[in-house]
């Protein structure tokens, strides 16, 4: 292998800082990291840049800095240049780190660390800057830009007014993203930390949103419609929430009509799972969890004050395919044709107890042809409403018709 | 709009897939012989393949119960007959059913049931084969869902014999059962016309 058009790089870029530097010395550093150590030829040239920078003490020698270029155009595990503005800061988990937030440039926009370590100049929100030999790495499926030591921060003029592209949620990625959407569900915060959690939902679809206690973060408003630039979007267990600490936070006029993201499926019901019909529920705020037969809680253990609820837990299946129902109060009311105080007299007045509610709700719905439709999560249907459903005579025509036509 | 390089993160892959209870009228269960298991341990599932080409390893079945027989001593379990518009269904349920046990137990014929289950293909001494399905449940319904399951089936029956051939499945039956497609046309167009009626 060659290294002298390597070598001839590295001293023309040492000579122009003004120093001597010896070719033949730096070819044979090249070839001996490579051949002997099995270093890869780009990082061969950076060590040997770097040792040089050190020795004399240069600053922004730039390295194998990677070309310059636009955000959407970065691949993890490269090296980069890239002219960016600061979108978003966010408080930084960990004192390794000393900033993080969101870069954009006109084509995109990508999250970043600068690490504690770097002592990197303090980036200001709303700046543009050129960030030299910066390492795009991937963090929890999207790319991440990260600023070390060598990194060379340059703050630079810019007027360009970013405006991201908005993005239907339907067709989120991992990473960053630009939703217009409406808060159509608040949730109760899970976690200390948390300020608020609920459902957007835009024309396509709903996603979850989280936003952290942070100085200044403030809670949205239920039923009000915002435009969020630079959201995160992450992924856990192969469903997106949206982070909007990093995002911009903009208040809307008007309203949208926000799909419910529902799916309709018909089959046969061919499995009620146990745990369906009247069940205990824990009362303690947040569990819900249902309860034994003994009232015990796997996490509260023994609660005498449990809360009746009424369900369905099942199979549909249309022969092709089999997707569990998971049925709430409302709907199995009006299915079974048995209300919640029907259902709760029942079991304590019969001698089976719950048993034979379970058994009356088997009976009227077991083997049926229903039609649910509802949140699927996991090939599992969360069902919002569901009907029975009825023998079409016109269907007969149609097949008799297949089945004689051609034959 | 979101950063690039976005790696492709793994969904959760090995869901629990539940066998789907294919629809299949009498007389074409009837004709099965071939029956196997997909892989070699002891709890693959196993399956029989219809002559209209389609492996199932559970089905459902709606038709009237005409005739039920509790049999044996110390391992009680229940024979009955369920009856459709192309023939009769036979089928069991014993001491490791004991809900559709106990359901048939409550239900007396003449009555419209569904059935979830399990068909088993056994050879008898003398060479004859039976097929006997074994019951996950034993639903009493009334006419509508009966009514409801054949065109249910009969649509079901007609797009595996369109496929037929296309599938793996559908030219093994096609080779081992000699599948006349035209049979089993006129097989769902009788059980339709009996709809009608």
């Amino acid at each position: 292998m060659d290294y002298s058009d390597t070598a001839d790089r590295i001293s023309l870029k040492v000579k122009a800082k003004g120093h001597e530097a010896d070719t033949a010395k730096i070819e044979g550093k090249l070839r001996r990291l490579v051949e002997e150590f099995g270093v890869p030829p780009a990082e061969a040239e950076r060590t040997v840049m770097n040792e040089l920078a050190r020795e004399f003490s240069l600053n922004g020698l730039g390295t194998a800095a990677g070309e310059e270029k636009s955000l959407n155009a970065l691949m993890a595990g490269e090296w980069a240049t890239v002219e960016v503005k600061v979108v978003s800061l966010t408080s930084a988990p960990s004192s390794a780190i000393a900033q993080s937030g969101i870069l954009a440039d006109s084509s995109g926009a990508i999250r970043f660390v600068v690490w504690a370590k770097a002592n990197a100049p303090l980036l200001e929100h709303g700046k543009w800057y050129r960030f030299e030999s910066a390492v795009v790495d991937e963090y929890r499926g999207s790319a991440n830009l990260k600023v070390h030591s060598g990194t060379v921060i340059r703050e630079i003029s810019r007027d360009t007014v970013l405006i991201p592209e908005v993005t239907p949620i339907a067709d989120l990625t991992p990473g960053i993203g630009s939703v217009r959407a409406k808060v159509i569900q608040e949730w109760d915060a899970t976690h200390d930390r948390m300020l608020q959690t609920g459902l957007l939902g835009d024309e396509t679809g709903t996603v979850k949103f989280v936003i952290w206690k942070e100085e200044g973060k403030e809670q949205l408003v239920p039923g009000m419609v915002y435009t969020l630039y630079y959201a995160i979007v992450d992924e856990y267990s192969g469903r997106y929430s949206l982070n909007l600490n990093t995002a911009t936070v903009i208040p809307e006029e008007g309203d949208i009509t926000v799909s419910s993201g529902d799916t309709r499926f018909s089959g046969s019901l061919v499995h009620i799972a146990p745990g369906s019909g009247l069940i205990k529920r824990c009362p303690v705020e947040g569990c819900n969890r249902v309860l034994s037969r003994q009232n015990y809680c796997p996490v509260h253990e023994i609660q005498p004050g449990f809360i009746y609820d009424l369900r369905i837990k099942g199979w549909l299946d249309d022969g092709k395919v089999t997707k569990e129902i998971l049925v709430r109060r409302e709907v199995t009311e009006q299915l079974t044709g048995i209300s919640m105080d029907q259902a709760k007299e029942l079991a304590e007045n019969n001698p089976l107890g719950m048993d034979e509610v379970f058994l009356r709700v088997r009976d009227r719905i077991l083997g049926r042809y229903l039609s649910c439709s509802g949140r699927e999560i996991d090939s599992r249907v969360l069902v919002n409403s569901c009907e029975f459903l009825p023998f079409n005579p016109e269907e007969t025509a149609s097949l008799l018709n297949r089945a004689g036509g051609s034959s | 709009m979101a950063g690039p390089a976005r790696g492709g993160f793994p969904r959760r892959e090995f869901a629990f897939e539940r066998e789907p209870a294919r629809r299949v009228f009498a007389a074409e269960l009837r004709e099965s012989r071939i029956h196997f298991r997909e892989g070699e341990d002891e709890k693959s599932p196993t399956y029989i393949l219809l002559p209209t080409g389609e492996r199932c390893n559970r089905i459902f079945l709606v038709g009237t119960l005409t005739e039920k027989k509790k049999q044996g001593e110390q391992n009680m379990f229940y024979r009955a007959r369920v009856v459709d518009p192309t023939g009769t269904f036979f089928i069991m349920a014993g001491s490791y059913q004991p809900e559709a046990m106990q359901q048939i137990a409550r239900i007396e014929p003449p009555a419209f049931v569904a059935v979830v289950g399990k068909p088993n293909v056994y050879e008898t001494p003398d060479g004859a084969v039976l097929i006997s399905v074994r019951c996950e449940s034993v639903t009493a319904v009334d006419k509508d869902t009966r009514d409801r399951w054949v065109l249910d089936c009969a649509k079901a029956t007609l797009d595996r014999i369109d496929a037929l051939g296309t599938t793996p499945d559908g030219q093994r039956a096609g080779q081992e059962y000699r599948t006349d497609p035209a049979l089993f046309r006129k097989l769902v167009f009788e059980a339709l016309s009996q709809l009608s009626l």
